[in-house]
């Protein structure tokens, strides 16, 4: 939503960012843009550092939890941080820290998934879209009305639609997926779609036009490389609110069922005994859930600068101006 | 601005009230709760922080607290029990639920409507007569056509009443029979022991019948419109206004018969969380704080201003375990789960040692009860066993559902999840909402449900039958033992009381080796007050009656 | 009239897509299992009344049906009835929705003071450290989640430090509403003269209002920001610094071009906030619109959540027909 076309005529970068081909030379190229973009604003490798971290808690927790995740213990009952529990138990003795190891697991395939899958259907379909649009009058059609359903999903209070959507299909991690891919595809359906009425008017894909190219040749060889940056960096960005997406689900009780380790149901959980005084079976998810969120908008706003020429231009200026 | 002033107002206008529509209703009697109180409790105010306010006030369709509490101030039984200290906490009084067989009945009641009562020797008749000259909130006079149409009523719509008439044998509404004005006699089909505990039972309340029968319409014969939002009946206080979700709004009768209560107005505040409850009897914004959580109850108990009374109740928690649903279709499998489960790591850990373990199938406190019969305990060396001698050593998938309601469902359902793992029971959790939890539990359809209810009335026919009867709607298990169902037909008509007791305690033996729950606790029931509040007694219903408080100025 | 012909076209696209929603939610909704007449009629019903009510509620007919029936009924401004408060939905949502509506109004304005000037900061070429706490503070304001906040804001300034009203609801329960007229409590006790009642609503607005204010301003930071960098890179300001102009000046002529995409987010934000300020409704106990929906969708409680769809559909179509508006009367290029 926020995310506005910015490729606007060709600057002097452009070709870093938007090489038509992926080739070898082009993606050395993409990764000393990176560099470049991260020597300039180290925050960003904060970023990269956090969701490495995140990935590899996820992968590593079996051997770095020191308790089972989803193993009660009566005895360890809402103890407070301590030696033997870093971050205290929660109302059932589960080991909160073990616990906040294991959630990524349950988070991050939930978040990537439905990103995945949204962006899976919202790229070629915005694709086809941007590039019917004004065309002959059934493909102007199909256009319109793509885009049409798409507000009216988007017009939906998108809370009460992901509940909505689990409540249908019950509660469970692929109620989840469904759900946020669901609210995401308008996203990318847009944000392809203008950036293929962008690049449709180029010259080159005039020429391909000229040159008798079918429409999926066009639209394959020469509008999506080049489109799909934008997208893509979008993802990063988008995963991060897909988590904060399920953990409100999860808030709700529409999420994960209990006693699936996940940031936003130990949130919920731990709710009830934040007013008692016991604040860390709520407090230390959050934080958890935060950084986690805060790294993957890192990285996509790093990436974001990558696939637009205009900023890319300005992190150059500036780091030529020093 | 006082409520001392606002009082008389209040009644005046409560006619023009009805007439308004609810919301305005619920500003102006915000209004004569006085603005400036920083403290809920001026003199003649108590303010309640319950879960729930009233979704219905026709007990013959509700069972919700917010209805259970709302019954006993709006309407009044024919009899109570007689009231006795708290054996273990002096200062709360509670009714004297001991069975004596010197007097009618077995019980030691007194008077409410009725002013004298009688039971036929051979259990075949029991005779009430009226107090005279006792108002109903609308000014009519009670009679025997009210108990009567009462009566009618349960007949008529046959959902909760339907129950009562089951268990007062009678045979059709002329069973029921006004003898004068005053007088009115019930006539089961069988000799009846428990006739006259039923009418102390919550809802045995009589309704003002001649302002029923003229709100009454052709298509709605039994008022129940009318009574779903307003009262008609005898009791201390009457109903200024309500605004589901919001608040209810009791105002003292002056007219009562028993003299005007000592409490002038009653704000029953719907509060859903009970964080939030805690909070705001902690900070005294309400007088009374229902139904709080274990940790939130010790919390309070150091909190200044705070009084915490807890007493042994008729409450339980049970698991129920569908024995139409496999593998619960087997006993074994049953006593396994019971064996698995960590009763008193559960009570120690999740109550906070404010329950006690359920070690029989009724409650604890009523008569007739014993936990000569319980034999579970964490043992889960005998639970594989048992699953093996059931064909399931490997053990079994098995879905349970609980309350997103009750907080401390989930955490039981956790532990005993663990528990369960080790004996190769894997226990999935599904998550009800509050609001259509009811609705799953009555379907009995699910394997495995938490509940958590108590029989009002203090009698182990009352609570056996409720549950173990195959008949029984409540039977919620789907139990059905055709030795069981012929023992309680048998004692629902046995007037010998040793030999009545004898036979219920063998009944108690055999469903608790039978097992057609996982038995869990009995949680207390805990009055949460503000020290100035005074007057609490407690009820086998488990709810309050507002007449029995006073502030302390 | 330009602006006349604009509008009837801009209405003539509403009511399909108004239309659309409806059908998407109410087909939505009735898919999620349970049955209506059961929960109404509780579980003492009788299979006959059930029966009965089903079919009095047109449950019995297609789907189809039943959906035209209720586009008639909503045509009619009835919404129908809610079984968990027994009350009609719209009486329900009239008294809602302006709750929800003020703490997200003063929220958003909130978010606001503190986005706009930040992001202003941030994109200015001096200051490194202005930009980096900018660029820090979006990015931390996104990661956030805003019910978590809340729950952090409670234990702090309530349960701690003893500051903070308790989180229930819009007002102190003690006290009485001020008298209904437009549903704000602020408006209404100010209306009313109430002085105390007006001091127990402003309390209980601080903390909801600045959780939802210091989240939210993330996004319109965020906007002003990246939108004031790619004005100040575009030709005409270039243009007008060459030309010398007075630096203020020039930052002037940059903010005023950015204008329109900052009411553009902050149009997204209030549609989007409506149904999104849920979670903080639900810890405050705010008794909102969003949390009746939640609530509904909960406990299969269908006509709720589809008075809420249409209410809230409505209000981010009138948002946007707003801002529509304001670009037409500000942008002569639109007129064409």
């Amino acid at each position: 939503m926020t995310a506005v076309p910015t490729s606007k005529g060709a600057g002097p970068f452009a070709g870093v960012a938007l090489s038509s081909r992926q080739g070898g030379a082009g993606l050395a190229r993409q990764l000393q843009a990176l560099a470049a973009i991260l020597r300039w604003r180290p925050l960003f490798a904060l970023g990269y550092v956090i969701v490495i971290g995140v990935a590899a808690c996820a992968i590593l927790a079996p051997w770095l939890a020191p308790y089972d995740p989803v193993t009660a213990n009566p005895e360890a009952y809402l103890q407070p941080p301590s030696w033997q529990h870093w971050l205290g138990t929660d109302n059932t003795g589960m080991d909160i820290f073990s616990r906040i190891l294991y959630a990524p697991r349950t988070d991050l395939t939930i978040a990537l998934l439905g990103t995945g899958v949204s962006a899976l259907i919202g790229i070629p379909l915005g694709a086809v879209v941007g590039y019917y649009e004004q065309r002959s009058r059934l493909r102007a059609a199909f256009s319109v009305t793509v885009m049409r359903s798409a507000d009216v999903l988007q017009a939906f209070p998108v809370f009460v639609f992901a509940i909505a959507l689990v409540a249908v299909f019950g509660q469970g991690i692929v109620s989840v997926v469904i759900a946020i891919a669901f609210v995401n595809i308008p996203i990318y359906l847009r944000l392809m779609r203008s950036q293929v009425l962008s690049i449709r008017g180029m010259r080159y894909v005039d020429a391909a036009f000229v040159a008798g190219a079918s429409d999926f040749a066009i639209l394959s060889r020469h509008i999506l490389p080049n489109a799909v940056g934008a997208a893509l960096a979008q993802l990063s960005i988008n995963i991060g609110w897909s988590v904060l997406l399920t953990a409100g689900l999860s808030f709700v009780g529409a999420g994960v069922v209990a006693p699936t380790p996940e940031w936003g149901s130990m949130i919920a959980t731990g709710f009830q005994n934040v007013t008692t005084g016991q604040w860390w079976p709520s407090v230390v998810p959050g934080i958890a859930l935060g950084i986690t969120v805060f790294g993957f908008a890192l990285v996509g706003s790093s990436l974001e600068i990558l696939a637009d020429p205009a900023q890319m231009r300005l992190a150059v200026r500036r780091r030529e101006a020093r | 601005m006082t409520n001392g002033t606002n009082a008389p107002t209040a009644l005046t206008r409560r006619d023009t009230l009805r007439l308004a529509s609810l919301f305005a209703a619920s500003t102006l009697a915000g209004d004569l709760i006085g603005g400036t109180a920083a403290h809920a409790a001026t003199a003649g105010t108590l303010v309640v922080a319950a879960p729930g306010t009233p979704q219905s006030l026709d007990n013959e369709f509700d069972g919700s607290l917010g209805t259970i509490d709302a019954i006993g101030q709006l309407y009044d039984s024919l009899v109570a029990y007689k009231k006795i200290p708290d054996p273990k906490v002096p200062d709360v009084l509670r009714e004297d639920i001991v069975d004596d067989p010197s007097l009618p009945g077995a019980a030691h009641l007194e008077g409410r409507l009725a002013e004298s009562w009688e039971v036929a020797p051979d259990g075949m008749m029991l005779r009430l007569r009226l107090r005279k000259g006792v108002k109903s909130n609308w000014g009519n006079e009670l009679t025997a056509e009210d108990v009567k149409w009462t009566w009618d009523r349960k007949f008529a719509l046959n959902a909760i009443g339907g129950f009562q008439v089951g268990l007062m044998d009678l045979a059709s509404p002329d069973a029921v029979k006004v003898e004068d004005r005053y007088t009115v006699s019930f006539h089961p089909t069988h000799p009846n022991p428990i006739m006259l505990k039923i009418q102390t039972h919550r809802y045995a309340n009589i309704f003002d019948s001649t302002k029923c029968k003229e709100m009454a319409t052709a298509e709605d014969p039994w008022a129940r419109k009318f009574l779903e939002s307003n009262s008609a009946g005898f009791g201390p206080y009457s109903l200024k206004s309500l605004v589901r979700g919001q608040q209810a709004v009791f105002t003292a009768r002056p007219d009562y018969y028993l003299g005007k209560p000592a409490i002038d107005t009653i704000i029953y505040k719907e509060v859903p969380t009970s964080a939030t409850r805690t909070a705001l009897l902690q900070g005294g914004a309400v007088d009374i704080a229902q139904a709080l959580q274990p940790l939130e109850i010790k919390q309070l108990g150091k909190a200044p201003g705070v009084t915490i009374e807890t007493v042994d109740a008729s409450s339980m928690m049970w698991i129920i375990l569908n024995a139409k649903v496999a593998p619960f279709d087997k006993p074994a499998v049953r006593q396994a789960m019971n064996y698995a489960f960590p009763r008193d790591a559960v009570i120690a850990s999740v109550f906070q040692n404010i329950a006690s373990p359920l070690k029989g199938c009724m409650p604890s406190i009523y008569p007739g009860y014993s936990d000569a019969f319980d034999q579970y305990s964490l043992d889960l060396d005998k639970a594989k066993a048992l699953l093996a001698e059931a064909g399931l050593p490997d053990g079994f998938k098995v879905e349970i559902a609980y309350n997103a309601g009750d907080p401390v469902q989930e955490p039981i359902a956790l532990l005993f999840q663990t528990s369960l793992r080790k004996i190769g029971v894997e226990l999935v959790l599904r998550k009800v909402p509050a609001g259509t939890y009811f609705n799953e539990v009555s379907a009995k359809k699910l394997p495995m449900l938490f509940f958590v209810d108590a029989p009002w009335t203090a009698d182990p026919v009352f609570a056996l039958r409720l549950y173990f009867y195959s008949n029984s709607f409540v039977d919620y298990s789907n139990y059905a033992n055709p030795k069981v169902d012929e023992m309680i037909e048998a004692g629902s008509q046995m007037t010998d009381l040793a030999k009545r007791t004898e036979l219920m305690l063998e009944i108690q033996k055999i469903v608790m080796a039978d097992a057609p729950w996982v038995f869990v606790a009995s949680p207390n029931f805990t009055m949460a007050r503000r020290d100035k509040v005074a007057g609490f007694t407690y009820y086998t219903s488990n709810s309050i009656n507002f007449a029995d408080f006073s502030v302390k100025a | 009239m330009a602006l006349a012909r604009y509008i009837l076209r801009r209405l003539i696209f509403v009511v399909p897509q108004l239309l659309g929603i409806l059908m998407v939610g109410f087909f939505l909704v009735k898919l999620i299992p349970g049955d209506p007449a059961v929960l109404m009629l509780g579980p003492n019903a009788t299979p006959e009344s059930v029966a009965a009510l089903r079919s009095s509620l047109g449950l019995d007919q297609s789907i189809v049906t039943q959906f035209g029936v209720y586009i008639g009924h909503v045509l009619r401004g009835d919404l129908g009835i809610s079984w968990q408060s027994t009350r009609p939905v719209l009486d329900d949502l009239l008294e809602r929705f302006p709750a929800t509506l003020e703490l997200v109004t003063l929220g958003l304005a909130l978010a606001l003071v503190i986005g706009v000037p930040l992001g202003i900061a941030s994109a200015s070429e001096r200051g490194g450290s202005v930009r980096r706490a900018g660029d820090l503070y979006g990015l931390l304001a996104g990661a956030i989640p805003d019910f978590w906040l809340a729950l952090v804001m409670i234990y702090l300034f309530y349960s701690v430090l003893g500051i903070a009203p308790p989180p229930l609801g819009r007002m102190d329960i003690a006290l009485s509403n001020p008298p209904f007229v437009t549903g704000s409590m602020i408006l209404d006790s100010l209306l009313a003269g109430d002085w105390e009642a007006l001091h127990s609503v402003l309390s209980h607005l601080v903390l909801p209002v600045v959780t939802l204010g210091l989240i939210n301003a993330g996004p319109i930071l965020k906007v002003t920001q990246s939108t004031m960098l790619r004005v100040q890179a575009s030709d005409f300001i270039r243009y007008a610094e060459t030309c010398g102009l007075p630096r203020k000046v020039v930052r002037r002529q940059a903010i005023r071009a950015s204008l329109p995409s900052i009411v553009t987010i902050v149009s997204v934000l209030y549609g989007f906030l409506i149904g999104g300020a849920v979670l903080v409704e639900i810890v405050f106990s705010w008794g909102g619109a969003g949390q009746y929906a939640v609530q509904a969708v909960l406990n299969a409680d269908i006509n709720p959540v589809l008075g809420f769809v249409v209410f809230s559909a409505v209000f981010s179509l009138v948002v946007y027909l707003l801002v529509d508006l304001a670009y037409f009367m500000l942008d002569p290029r639109t007129r064409g």
